[in-house]
């Protein structure tokens, strides 16, 4: 019996998870291939990494911190595709969001509880702000928001490490590069893990809910998927184009902000780890799924978390890079592949 | 046709499966050179999945194709073209952020190594005229209406040395004059020893052009006849498999409510710009009251597209005045146009009345999500606007196995009859209907046209556009023509003949209705 290839519309919901499953596991072995080639042993590496992170609470909670600022760049991105526009700036937008943050938590005194919500307040118009050029060229202009987006994380990150190591330099001189420890911090919900994480899977449920189960959520889904039908059903397309922009800028200011106050608790150059360029990352994996957004970020963390542990084992952290670059890759092709199947071609009855 | 020469195609037990249906079930066809074949069908009835496979786009699971008696496999369409096959699609492919004459030479070992702009243009120019399709070297295909992509699409397949010519639907955008202006194009290019295969809906045209006839129906041959064998009513029973009432009437049934004394709809002095600052419409001043048909006719590009637009308030007017039940609602949104009851079948159904990568259940709801009982206080509710989506299917007579797929996985026929229906809904006072018939088979044409009838009779004002005549005559209470942006002549149908509306088409002035 001969078998030919067939292309389905929409692939069947098993299928499309195990590509995904086969496309993490082929990144990873492309990976170990990599490390036993550079003379490394694969197997007890994965071994270390497996039980440095799930072994203990205090791995745990590390893990923890890694996946709250990953949920809010990731929601960040996810929220923009929504209405049609690639944020490639949460990492601008969180540095961004981090310095409003810590400028409010290092000038204005008074007590925590006071304090916490200002600089809330401060990360998301902080983030809102870095957001607000693009977005208004986007919308008025038809400026690609890729471009400009991607190049305020430049001028945000710079800022950052300009007020870290000039004006706001710790005066008591403790650490390089930093300012001072900020008073105000995070509540702990459990160990050394901040509210951050279940305000971040909240506000995600929220943006899903949002999107889903609202009239507001479907104009936006509509604007996203055609700006031309939208404009037909009379929607107001650039206005929605602009505040899910702006909502998107808020968000990734306001991981910044958990970062600064739950965290890290100085402002410091680099701050932002590659939290917002991972985000796009989180975004792709997610594709249209609200709870993807929190996989991805778990899944990410992951990645991130093993890096640390290998770079205490003498590996380079940049094979974790290469590890993403190869997962983003292999989940491409494995969605696209996801679509085939092979049918056995039969005899077909007669008129 | 050369009587001994062997077929320029041939075709012999072509099989092609689609998950869940078979579109095409061993089905033979030869196209002699020298022929214009005519193939017939119904939507579904196999007629794209066929040509799909003869221009390389789609790979048999079975049969054998032949050109110039050695067999063939083609792995893409430019394998086809280069072997002299090349095919007009029904829906262009034409990049649209370029020129015209970029198009033209796009992807064509004639272009010259050097491109300057000015060349391209002269080129251009030269081969339309030789080939006699007027086309603007200069514009940009977004520009283009829908008639005038068409021509250039129909251009590009000509001046690569196509041998075997396949057009999908060509003359649905062209005036009476055009399309013989074409018929005359390909009978020159036939008798030359080429061979055009004309996929077509319209019975009297095919009879009219073609040599042969080939009738599919569910996915095989029916028949192939000489076009003087056969006639309308033979053809339509071959494609449906039973008679079919063809013919509408402008008559109205007895229960059927008034003309209303007071324009529903009125356009007054409206002129509209283009971004280039270009007129497309000049002077429009028109009525449309409860419960008329008002026909437009006119070849695509003369500025139907923006007349439906301002209609609908998908366009705001330069100046003059749109008037709905008696207020201006010129500065008026399109979804307050829709609010007041405006439904609007657009020209272009797939990129402006649809969002393709969204779902059905969402796509049917794109009217009626502010509304209850899939909305309440804000909330968008999934699983009443999937009952209400599967209500409008069904008034489609549209099967949909799965509401939570893309829209853009259905079929254009099915997409253009769920697009009405759902406008039907809205529509309570006036519909504009932009070609609402285009591309469908006679018997869902006639189930179109119906329904049209029926917003008719209820009283509701109706704007049809339209490139069938015919069918305006039998439909319209009154026909506006219009040319060049401008109304051209007001004609009544009862009276009028087909001459006097060409002539109008044609720019001549003729009554003011």
């Amino acid at each position: 019996m001969a078998y030919r290839i067939q292309r389905l519309p929409t692939p069947p919901r098993a299928i499309a998870l195990t590509a995904r499953a086969l496309a993490v596991g082929l990144a990873l072995i492309t990976a170990g291939v990599a490390l036993a080639w550079k003379g490394a042993s694969p197997w007890s590496l994965a071994h270390e990494v497996i039980t440095d992170t799930f072994g203990s609470a205090f791995a745990l909670e590390d893990l923890a911190l890694l996946v709250s600022p990953l949920i809010l760049t990731g929601l960040s991105v996810w929220v923009g595709l929504r209405v049609g526009a690639w944020n490639i700036g949460a990492e601008g937008q969180f540095n961004s969001g981090a310095l409003a943050a810590a400028g409010v938590g290092l000038f204005v005194p008074g007590p925590t509880a006071v304090v916490l919500p200002l600089m809330l307040i401060a990360a998301i118009g902080g983030g809102v702000l870095w957001m607000a050029g693009p977005a208004l060229a986007r919308a008025y202009v038809g400026v690609s928001e890729l471009i400009t987006t991607l190049l305020l994380n430049f001028v945000a990150a710079l800022l950052v490490y300009w007020l870290a190591t000039g004006p706001w330099l710790d005066p008591g001189g403790r650490a390089i590069g930093t300012t001072a420890r900020i008073p105000a911090e995070m509540p702990a919900v459990w160990g050394g893990v901040h509210w951050g994480l279940p305000l971040a899977v909240l506000l995600t449920l929220g943006a899903g809910t949002l999107l889903n189960y609202t009239r507001w959520g479907y104009e936006i889904r509509v604007c996203g998927a055609n700006s031309d039908a939208a404009r037909y059903a009379g929607m107001p397309v650039r206005r929605h184009l602009m505040t899910v922009m702006l909502l998107s800028g808020g968000l990734a200011g306001i991981a910044g902000m958990f970062e600064v106050a739950g965290t890290v608790h100085h402002l410091q150059g680099g701050i932002s780890n590659n939290f917002g360029y991972l985000g796009i990352m989180v975004a792709v994996l997610a594709r249209r799924s609200t709870l993807g957004v929190l996989a991805g970020a778990v899944f990410m963390a992951l990645l991130l978390n093993s890096g640390t542990i290998l770079s205490t084992r003498g590996v380079d952290v940049s094979i974790v890079l290469a590890v993403t670059g190869l997962v983003l890759l292999y989940t491409a092709i494995g969605d696209e592949v996801a679509h085939y199947r092979l049918v056995p071609t039969r005899e077909l009855p007669c008129p | 046709m050369t009587a001994g020469a062997p077929p320029l195609v041939q075709l012999t037990g072509i099989t092609k499966a689609f998950p869940g249906i078979i579109a095409a079930a061993n089905v033979d066809l030869d196209v002699e050179p020298g022929e214009i074949h005519a193939l017939l069908g119904e939507n579904g009835a196999g007629k794209s999945t066929l040509m799909n496979i003869l221009t390389g786009i789609y790979r048999p699971d079975a049969g054998d194709i032949r050109i110039d008696d050695c067999r063939r496999q083609f792995a893409s369409p430019a394998d086809a073209m280069a072997a002299g096959i090349g095919m007009v699609h029904q829906h262009f492919k034409l990049v649209r952020s370029f020129t015209v004459a970029e198009n033209i030479h796009l992807g064509w070992e004639r272009t010259p190594g050097l491109i300057r702009a000015r060349d391209l243009a002269l080129r251009t120019r030269e081969l339309a005229d030789r080939f006699g399709l007027a086309v603007r070297p200069d514009a940009r295909i977004d520009e283009l209406s829908t008639g005038e992509q068409q021509r250039v699409e129909i251009l590009r397949v000509l001046v690569r040395r196509a041998r075997v010519l396949i057009m999908d639907e060509p003359t649905a955008v062209l005036t009476p004059g055009e399309a013989q202006e074409l018929f005359n194009t390909l009978r020159s290019f036939v008798a030359q020893g080429n061979a055009v295969i004309l996929i077509s809906h319209k019975l009297d045209e095919v009879l009219k052009i073609a040599d042969r006839i080939s009738v599919l129906r569910g996915g095989r041959k029916i028949a192939t006849e000489r076009a003087r064998d056969c006639s309308a009513s033979m053809l339509a029973r071959m494609m449906v498999g039973h008679e079919l009432p063809l013919g509408l009437t402008r008559l109205r049934r007895a229960a059927a409510a008034p003309m209303t004394a007071a324009p529903v709809l009125e356009l007054r002095d409206v002129v509209v710009s283009d971004a280039l600052g270009l007129t497309r419409l000049e002077r429009i001043s028109l009525q449309l009251h409860g419960g008329e048909i008002l026909g437009i006719a006119g070849v695509a590009g003369n500025g139907q597209k923006e007349l439906s637009q301002v209609m609908t308030g998908t366009r705001h007017v330069s100046s003059g005045e749109i008037l709905l039940g008696g207020s201006d609602f010129s500065r008026r949104s399109a979804r307050e146009f829709a609010d007041f009851g405006v439904g609007h079948i657009p020209e272009d159904r797939l990129h402006s009345g649809l969002a393709p990568a969204l779902s059905v259940a969402d796509n049917a709801l794109l009217r009626e999500y502010r509304r209850a009982p899939v909305s309440r206080r804000g909330w968008y509710r999934p699983r009443r606007a999937l009952a209400l989506a599967r209500v409008m299917a069904s008034a489609a007579a549209v099967r949909v196995e799965d509401f939570a797929m893309p829209i853009g996985n259905l079929s254009g026929g099915n997409q253009q009859r769920l697009v009405a229906r759902r406008e039907m809904r809205i529509a309570s006072r006036v519909l504009v209907a932009a070609y609402p018939a285009r591309g469908l088979d006679v018997g869902a044409i006639d189930t179109m046209l119906r329904y049209l009838v029926e917003l008719r009779d209820a009283g509701i004002g109706v704007i049809l556009f339209s490139e069938e005549l015919e069918e305006l005559l039998n439909l319209a209470d009154r026909i506006a023509v219009l040319c060049r942006g401008a109304i051209t002549g007001v004609f009544d149908p009862r009276t009028a003949s087909l001459e006097e509306i060409g002539m109008a088409m044609a720019g001549q002035r003729g009554p003011r209705g």
